[in-house]
């Protein structure tokens, strides 16, 4: 029973990081939902993350636009950790569930 | 005779010839010789990552991008931090580890048709102005756009726009609201388009040229003059409404002042309001809007009788990108400003004939931007108002004969960014009414065109 709370604790925990760490770099551009949607997401012709174009792109290959960046998107691998940077691709994968 | 006044007006062709290519030829030298490298951006290029044309369609004119960053308090960040790593993504400590710092270099030539009586036309100004930004993150939520210029006419560095703000991000009514705190010294220097003042069209001008008399206050009359401190707001990404309260500062003044010797000392607070609705889409950008701000004031004095200040404006933008054309942009901007001004200080004193008056202030302009490294501007400006000839006495070059404050014009300006921080500007300004009049609007002889100007400028800021 304990192991179970702790599991779904440390679950969520990394669920609230994986959300703050995407609020706090990916929002301006991708917006809340992951559209693109947003009036700086048009500007920059952000992607929509949701998308089969995106979603059928590997772990790795995610990982490394987010560190390296990728078009008019600006590289983040010298501020997030890799392992933030782990989180927020399954962030990502999440994303198309609250379309 | 003939001969003698030919060579008299080839010399004077030559001579006009030397100094208008001069400069140019000096800018072009000065631009091969201090050529940056590309990775010579300004800080909030250098803290987010992105080229200045992620933010900007050219400096300092903002696309959606740009609106959303400074929105946010100018803390967006994709480099590294030092952070209290205790507390995680709550950390008690966020600080960029490079130095948010920005270095501008203006240096222009300006040449009026017709020489001010008893001055060298044609002037260098080497610099035209210099200035230090502390532009960027000063924590996760607090960022800043302060500016100190040095003015080679003053001859010393004064502060110069600031807009200092707190910002977050929530949801109300299921909607995103953006929200902030902000600390400036300039009514509308907080807002995010190009349509008012602050930041509006002409965005580089002579400071040698003669300019009209009259101006409304929030038309860059308060600008660094006051101190305020205001909330703005951005919901559903469509309406922004800000507003702020200011008080005068008087930089330069010693302090507590007694206000002698400025025109302007406000009493109380002087509220300042705006409200803006935009419409964001691929390839178009609309926004129309409201704002004003109420003044009143002791002329010379911090007691006595007071001046009366109302001014109601309205303003839109509209950019258009075009894709078929390489993404090139075509942007119209406008604005109408009314004053309304009950002056019984001044009135009392001698200054006005009367104690009402108003004015108004319609400006406009047309932009095509080809591509981030091009654009060309026709701007119209018209100002009319209450004649008065003790507000608007005559004197030579700045005053007006028959005491209206009409004047009326256009601007023409083409700039050119061969790298996407360095400026290459020339702008013509031409003057149909100048202070009231087209001739002798100063009552010593000087036309109105006499003041139309040439001006070039070079700017450096990386």
């Amino acid at each position: 029973m304990c192991i179970a709370i702790l599991g779904v604790s440390s679950f969520l925990r990394a669920q609230n990081d994986a959300e703050k760490i995407y609020k706090t770099n990916c929002v301006l551009c991708h917006a809340a939902d992951g559209s693109g949607n947003s009036p700086s997401g048009k500007a920059l012709g952000a992607e929509d993350l949701r998308s089969e174009v995106v979603q059928k792109k590997t772990d790795a290959e995610l990982a490394e636009a987010i560190a390296q960046g990728k078009g008019k998107m600006p590289a983040f691998g010298k501020k997030l950790k890799p392992e933030d940077i782990t989180k927020l691709v399954a962030y990502i994968r999440a994303l198309p569930k609250g379309k | 005779m003939r001969n003698s006044r030919g060579h008299g007006t080839l010399s004077a062709t030559t001579n006009w010839a030397f100094r208008t290519f001069a400069p140019i030829l000096l800018i072009v030298f000065l631009l091969i010789i201090f050529k940056p490298d590309a990775s010579a951006v300004p800080s909030y290029s250098r803290q987010t990552g992105l080229p200045c044309a992620s933010c900007h369609f050219a400096p300092p004119e903002l696309n959606a991008f740009g609106r959303k960053f400074k929105l946010d308090g100018y803390v967006f960040t994709t480099k590294p931090e030092v952070t209290d790593e205790k507390k995680g993504h709550n950390a008690a400590l966020q600080l960029l580890e490079a130095f948010p710092l920005s270095v501008l270099f203006d240096t222009s030539f300006t040449s009026t048709k017709a020489p001010q009586p008893g001055t060298q036309n044609g002037n260098f100004l080497f610099p035209q102005d210099a200035a230090l930004f502390l532009a960027g993150a000063w924590s996760s939520h607090v960022g800043s756009f302060v500016q100190v210029t040095y003015d080679s006419q003053a001859d010393h560095f004064s502060w110069d726009n600031t807009d200092i703000r707190y910002a977050n991000n929530h949801e109300l009514f299921g909607k995103a609201l953006s929200y902030g705190i902000t600390l400036n010294n300039n009514p509308t220097v907080e807002d995010l388009w190009n349509s008012t003042p602050a930041w509006g069209f002409p965005f580089t001008s002579s400071n040698v040229a003669p300019t009209p008399s009259a101006a409304a206050l929030i038309n860059g009359v308060l600008a660094l003059d006051v101190a305020g401190v205001g909330g703005y707001a951005m919901w559903n990404e469509h309406l922004y409404i800000a507003g702020a309260l200011y008080r005068s500062e008087h930089i330069g003044a010693a302090q507590p002042f007694d206000g002698v010797g400025f025109p302007i000392n406000i009493r109380g607070v002087a509220p300042y309001w705006r409200v803006a609705w935009q419409t964001v889409s691929k390839n178009n950008s609309l926004e129309v809007g409201t704002y004003g701000i109420h003044v009143k004031s002791t002329p010379n004095a911090v007691v006595g009788l007071e001046d009366s200040y109302t001014d109601w404006a309205a303003d839109f933008q509209y950019d258009r990108i075009i894709p078929q054309w390489k993404n090139d942009v075509l942007s119209f901007r406008g604005t109408y400003i009314r004053e309304n001004s009950s002056l019984a200080a001044t009135f009392a004193a001698g200054g006005a004939a009367f104690p009402r008056h108003h004015l108004n202030t319609v400006q406009g302009n047309a932009e095509y931007h080809f591509g981030t490294r091009l654009s060309g501007t026709v701007g119209l400006f018209h100002t009319d108002g209450t004649p008065d000839p003790l507000l608007f006495p005559q004197a030579a070059i700045t005053g007006s004969a028959n005491g209206d404050p009409r004047s009326s014009g256009y601007i023409l300006n083409l700039s050119w960014w061969p790298v996407q921080n360095i400026d290459l500007a020339a702008q013509y300004t031409g003057y149909e009414r100048f202070n009231g009049l087209q001739t002798n609007y100063d009552g010593a002889g000087r036309n109105a065109s006499g003041n139309n100007s040439i001006y070039l400028l070079a700017r450096f800021i990386f």
